[in-house]
Parts: C-alpha cells; structure tokens; sequence
C-alpha cells in the first residue's frame, strides 16, 4: 500500500498505521455492483466514487483500500466506517486513467509479490452470507426482516428492481413463517452472478406442495385473514417475483423455500 | 401530482413524518399479498388496515403514500414506525368509494 501511495503521490484520509500492509490486486471502477461482482479480497479499489456506498462495497467486497481519484474526499462517517473495518483510505489528484498507468508500473516494475489480473471464473464466491431468525406469530416484528434485507441491498447499491424483488418475495416468505410456523432460520448470500434467500422454518409442513402454490389456496385463519394475510397469493407472488423457487416441505417438521435472484 | 397536492385537495390528514413525493397511480386493496403483487412503486394505497406491517409493506412497494379511509383510528406504534421509515401515511374520513370518485376526478388513474 505504501508503493501504492508513493507512485500516486496520494495523501493518506484513514490507516496510516497499516500502510505497510500487501495489495494483491488492483481493481478500478465507479459502478459499486462490478465491484461486488469481480474484486477480489485484499485488492485495492481505484474509484471517482468518494461516498459512503463505494467505502461499504470495498468492505464487502474484503478490499485493503480505497484511491479517490481527481482529488475526492469523503465525508467524516465514511472515514470512521473505514477506520472501523480497517480500511485504508487515499485520496490522489491523479485521474482514473494518470493513476492506473502508474500503479500498472508499480506492477511490471517487480517487486516480491506483483499483482496479477485474475480472469477466472468466480460465480461461487461468496461475497456475502447471513444469518437471520424469525419467530412464529410474531406479528409485532412482521416485515422487519425483509426490510433489513432490502434496505442493505439497497446501500450496496443493487439495481432496485432487483432489490424490489427480493424485497417483496423475502416478504412473503417471512409472513408466511410468522403465520403458519413456530420459527425459522433465513440465510441470505450474495455472490457476484445471484443473490440467494433460503427460509427454513420449523412448523407444521405442507401436505401438498402443489395445492399450496395455486392461486387463492389459503390455509389462514379469520384472525390473520383479518390483518390482511391469506390471500393465497403469497406463494405465487414469490414464483412470480423470483429468478428460481424451490419449496420443499416435510409434514410435521417445516418447510424449506429457497428463493434465487440473477444479479 | 404530489402528496402535497392531494393532502391540499382532499383535506387528507398526515399522520407520520416523511417527505412529500411524486403520485403516479392509486391501488386499492385490504390484502398484503395483493398489494406486493399488484401496487406500483409511487401509487397511492388505500386501504382500512392499519397494523404495523402495512408499513414494511409500503416500504418494500415502494408506494408514495399510504392511505386509511374511512376514518379508521391508525395505531400509534404503526404511525412511530412509518415516521421512522419515512413512509407517509395519511388519513381521511371519507370511504374508500367517495375518495375514488375524487382522486379519479383529479386525473389519477390506475396503475
């Protein structure tokens, strides 16, 4: 980082202490999603970006730091996110194409460990993964995971009728939960080709599958009926909204859906 | 039209914090699934439910507001999680029926 620093004449904003540290790959863009996408850890993000979304991305995305380019600065929360997660942070009056010329030299001029492109294929990374739980009958928190999901996606920066997507069918699956079973694990992962939720719940199954994903099939009671739930579209509207859908259920055990999204 | 224009129009009652937005349709529907599938982001929602999970469900369609006909009485934990969120939530005594004639009559269409 500090050859890096040297050759960009740039000016540290955050980890000054941990400069000293190794950069294995170089990785330049604006777009936050191609960062998520195809960076690869411990690289260095080379960006116009100077905000809060491009700071979090690279910390998804497991970077060492972050170069503004064209002089950028970045507000005081971003600085403290980074110092945080131990993010480096430099700022260079150099422009994208002025500075990734001379770190390409910093590269070819040797070196012990020179950064290399990496083409390869890397749709089964996983650049995101979490763990979530949701209780049976509570409607109190009803929707609030689904919201949590989509409000991250969203800082990351996703498109937003992808995050729409997984928002409402996230929804759906939750309510579900919250209406027919005692509780349930949710994972949610993102890698650079889908994002995927998996809901596991543990309650009473369903009998039949088939039955349960046709239109206006509804096992609710007149309670949750009255709240507005079992309409029977829930399951559909999930078929509808998702990339893949697979739903398997065990009676007496739970019900395992699992919902993918391509990016 | 804004969320601004029809509180003036109408004489809606704004219940929570949020800022004012662009409507671009109105969708009417008691049934969450219905509203997840059918409601565009930026319509208007009427509905008479008026438990906290109409908010996340706002929030995930991304509606511009919603609205409680009939006069209904929205609880306050529903009204501190909207402000919270920023969804508008908004409140007239008329039922559903007349509010359509009215927002019809203003040029709202449908989604």
């Amino acid at each position: 980082m500090r050859t890096i620093k040297e050759a960009l004449d740039a000016t540290v904003i955050e980890g000054e202490d941990v400069l000293d540290s190794a950069v294995d790959h170089v990785y330049a863009s604006d777009l936050m999603s191609d960062v998520l996408a195809f960076g690869k850890p411990d690289s260095i993000l080379l960006t116009g970006l100077a905000t809060q979304q491009a700071v979090i991305s690279a910390h998804m995305a497991e970077f060492k730091g972050i170069v503004f380019v064209r002089g950028k600065t970045i507000k005081d929360g971003s600085r403290k996110f980074a110092k945080d997660h131990r993010l480096i942070l430099m700022s260079t009056e150099l422009d994208m194409y002025d500075a990734c010329v001379r770190v390409e030299a910093v590269r070819t001029g040797g070196g012990n460990h020179p950064p290399e492109t990496v083409h390869e294929d890397r749709s089964a990374d996983v650049l995101l993964q979490h763990e979530y739980s949701i209780e049976g009958s509570d409607f109190g928190s009803a929707g609030m995971l689904s919201t949590e999901v989509k409000s991250m996606l969203k800082t990351i920066g996703f498109d937003p009728k992808l995050v729409r997507r997984v928002g409402i069918s996230t929804y759906e699956g939750e309510m579900n939960v919250v209406m027919h079973a005692k509780r349930a694990k949710v994972f949610l992962t993102i890698t650079p080709a889908l994002i995927e939720v998996v809901i596991d719940d543990e309650g009473k199954g369903i009998p039949d599958v088939n039955l349960a994903m046709e239109k206006g099939f509804s096992t609710a009671t007149e309670e949750q009926r009255a709240m507005g739930f079992g309409a029977g579209m829930g399951l559909p509207n999930i078929k509808h909204n998702t990339d893949e859908m697979e739903l398997t259920s065990e009676v007496g055990k739970g019900t395992k859906l699992k919902m993918r999204f391509y990016i | 039209m804004t969320t601004k224009e029809l509180i003036d129009k109408l004489g809606l009652e704004p219940l929570s914090k949020f800022e004012h937005r662009e409507v671009n349709g109105v969708f009417i529907s008691d049934m969450l699934s219905d509203v997840m599938t059918g409601a565009q982001t930026g319509n208007l929602w009427l509905t008479i439910q008026t438990q906290k999970h109409i908010v996340p469900a706002a929030n995930l369609v991304d509606v511009a507001a919603i609205l409680v006909t009939g006069g209904k009485e929205v609880p306050q934990d529903t009204i501190d999680l909207a402000s919270r969120f920023n969804i508008a939530i908004l409140s007239s005594k008329l039922p559903t029926f007349e509010l359509v004639g009215k927002l019809y009559a203003l040029g709202l269409g449908g989604k």
